[in-house]
């Protein structure tokens, strides 16, 4: 195979999944409702980042691949296009060949007990369908997983000779720690410069930094919205939305802030309006959904939980705002708040990285603040690290009064817990609960 | 157990250290008993006394916003002989002196009770995030600190320090029986006063993660694993690595050496 056929093999699935995104936008277009402009706004960003890395594969650019929890905001800062490794299983799970593509994955002989948000990436990298990168920055938390995947890298031919580097995350969260994942970002950046000929101006990032600034504080506010009764939205507007915008295509750009402001006002909106996320359904069961979504087969379950029982997910991990803002004073403060933003606050690292104590303190804020009837914990095959914690997750309910349910499922594949039986424990569990 | 009594002793020392610096300072004398903390009330207190959400439009000023500055600490002792039961000592300016305005806050709320254990430690905690126990008064979702909002209905009606001190108060007591003395500070006067609890708050931290982690040691439950490098299975990868990181330097060292 020659370069220019490589190329047009690792373009063939991103171009695919743009074309699906691109296909979701016409249709989102289509909906005159403030919320469907919302969606129209999150996919013109989506696909423009999207965009961005095909022009470099295709004309040699440098572009890295990353993750959100690598502070993005860097590499705004540095004007460099990059891309999620595991941003098929995040991002774009319910495109139509991802069923295909898991097939594919277990004829290679990837073992369907490894997290399929690993094994779709695997996948990816080991058919030669995941654009190839000018440098990787990994990952080294919250899972054994990710650490992993950083391997297969190294010994797949395409891959192996882009060069690597993984912040090293240190497993306590005190003020050490943050100081010392601070020096790892700038190791990072180092990295970077010496890989891709871009560099980091401070003032740039202090801008950068801002505007991410503007966009959290909006979501912050936001977020007080949900916790209204009735919720004026649930799992389809603003919640794991907020995130994506926040941190995996383009973060600290303006027209993130926009889209956080639009979000407010339609928030403010129905909150004063006294509307619930949909006009069809009372809300009856709100909801803290304590993981990422089920992006494989959410659309045949979600829908499902609001219109069988009024079920509002009125909180997810994903949606949830830990975050402090950036101080952007000076270089230093503003490594040490993206290194703390990176090491303690971002959804799932905050959890599985340290202590199981986030699993339990968030929980009870949580259920507090939103006045929460039931958790979920969906107890995602891959996430083993949180298995760990489901019994002190079910303490921790117990001792606050709120009915927990662990189910036991794969998040991007139907086939491991189908959705009728998803569905079957979860109707038992409100009605054993006597919540419907 | 590890307790908070030298932490107690610093925020009596940090309250002087702020009045011998000229803050403004003025306290307030509460009922030690429920009833008596109930009446005099402006504002309903008690779950659902505050059904909606306080939206910025409505917010009369706001406390400790990230730009204003913000530190929250709560301590307990089993000793309520060094709490001043009912006291409340606000450093800086009151609500209604505030309009409009943002205003950097320190909350330090301390309770004292011979039968408290770490059985309370994550409830006596948690009880500060009030959520919607206080009408015109709203805490919002932040994991760190207070940032909270009062609004203008509530503050019309005389919503003031001493009211929320007073609810606090109330909220600890009615819902944590053990708990036989509370005291509450707030510090409102700037945001370098406030932050100069940060190294109280650090300390109560870290005390804070080692009751939580005995507290569920006792239960059954690890919440972290052993990290001690002797038990690693891994101690000869880690070794090893080590050996040739050094050894690279040495080889990097002594070509520099060779080309100076």
């Amino acid at each position: 195979m020659d370069r220019r056929e490589a190329k047009d093999r690792a373009l063939a699935r991103y171009r695919q999944e743009r074309d699906w995104f691109a296909f979701l936008l016409e249709a989102a277009g289509m909906m005159n409702t403030p919320e469907g402009q919302l969606q129209v706004k999150l996919l013109n960003i989506l696909l423009d980042s999207k965009q961005k890395v095909v022009e470099c594969v295709e004309n040699d650019k440098p572009f890295i691949a990353a993750y959100f929890c690598t502070a993005p905001e860097l590499f705004t800062a540095m004007d460099l296009p990059w891309f999620m490794i595991m941003e098929t299983p995040f991002l774009g799970a319910t495109a139509p060949y991802i069923m295909e593509d898991l097939q594919g994955a277990e004829e290679m002989g990837l073992g369907t007990d490894l997290c399929t948000a690993i094994r779709l990436p695997i996948y990816y990298i080991e058919s030669g369908q995941m654009p190839v990168p000018s440098a990787v920055i990994g990952l080294l938390s919250p899972c054994d997983g990710t650490t992993m995947l950083q391997q297969i890298l190294r010994h797949n031919k395409a891959w192996h000779n882009v060069p690597l580097f993984c912040p090293d995350p240190p497993y306590t969260s005190d003020e050490r720690a943050i100081k010392y994942f601070a020096k790892e970002l700038r190791q990072m950046v180092k990295f970077i410069e010496q890989h891709t000929g871009r560099k980091l101006d401070i003032d740039r990032l202090r801008e950068v930094c801002e505007e991410s600034n503007r966009s959290y504080a909006l979501w912050q506010e936001y977020n007080e919205l949900r916790r209204a009764v009735p919720c004026p939205h649930g799992w389809e507007i603003g919640g794991a939305q907020a995130f994506a915008v926040s941190q995996c295509f383009r973060a600290g750009d303006p027209r993130c802030t926009d889209w956080f402001r639009q979000l407010l006002e339609c928030g403010e909106a129905k909150v004063k309006a006294g509307r619930g996320a949909n006009d069809y359904v009372p809300e009856k069961i709100r909801l803290l959904w304590f993981d990422i979504m089920p992006y494989g087969w959410i659309f045949e379950f979600m829908p499902w939980l609001e219109q069988e029982w009024g079920a509002i997910l009125v909180m997810d991990m994903f949606s949830n705002f830990p975050y402090t803002l950036i101080d952007t004073s000076s270089e230093e403060t503003m490594f040490h708040d993206l290194a703390k933003r990176n090491l303690m606050d971002v959804p799932m690292i905050r959890q599985a990285r340290g202590t199981a104590e986030n699993f339990s303190s968030d929980i009870v804020r949580i259920v507090k603040d939103y006045k929460i009837d039931a958790v979920i914990w969906p107890g995602h095959m891959g996430h083993k690290d949180g298995a760990a914690t489901a019994g002190i997750m079910r303490e921790t309910c117990r001792g606050i009064g709120v009915p927990f349910l662990h189910i036991g499922l794969d998040l991007f594949d139907k086939r491991y817990t189908s959705v009728d039986e998803v569905k079957d424990k979860v109707s038992q569990f409100f009605t054993g609960m006597g919540l419907g | 157990m590890p307790t908070f009594d030298a932490q107690v002793s610093s925020v009596a020392e940090y309250v002087e250290t702020l009045r011998a610096l000229g803050r403004p300072t003025r306290e307030f004398a509460l009922p030690a008993s429920v009833d008596g903390l109930r009446e005099g009330l402006p504002v309903r207190v008690g779950a659902g006394a505050n059904p909606k959400i306080i939206l910025r439009g409505d917010t009369f000023v706001e406390l400790g916003s990230p730009d204003a500055g913000s530190c929250a600490v709560v301590l307990w002792t089993e000793t309520p002989s060094l709490i001043r039961d009912g006291t409340v000592t606000l450093i800086g300016p009151d609500v209604r002196e505030a309009a409009g305005s943002s205003l950097p806050f320190g909350q330090i709320v301390l309770v004292g009770g011979t039968d408290l254990s770490a059985e309370e430690h994550q409830a006596i905690g948690q009880a500060q995030y009030v959520a919607d126990q206080i009408e015109g008064y709203m805490v919002r979702s932040s994991s760190r600190n207070i940032w909270s909002r009062v609004s203008n209905e509530a503050a019309t009606r005389g919503f003031s320090f001493e009211t929320l001190g007073r609810s606090l108060m109330l909220i600890y007591k009615s819902s944590l029986p053990k708990v036989q003395a509370m005291e509450i500070v707030f510090v409102t006067s700037s945001r370098d006063d406030v932050l100069r609890l940060n190294d109280i708050a650090r300390a109560v931290s870290d005390i804070s993660m080692e009751i939580v982690k005995e507290h569920w040691k006792a239960r059954g439950f690890d919440l972290e694993c052993d990290l001690d490098c002797r038990s690693c299975h891994d101690k000869d990868v880690c070794d090893d690595v080590r050996k040739m990181i050094a050894a690279r330097a040495r080889k990097k060292n002594k070509a520099a050496a060779g080309q100076a």
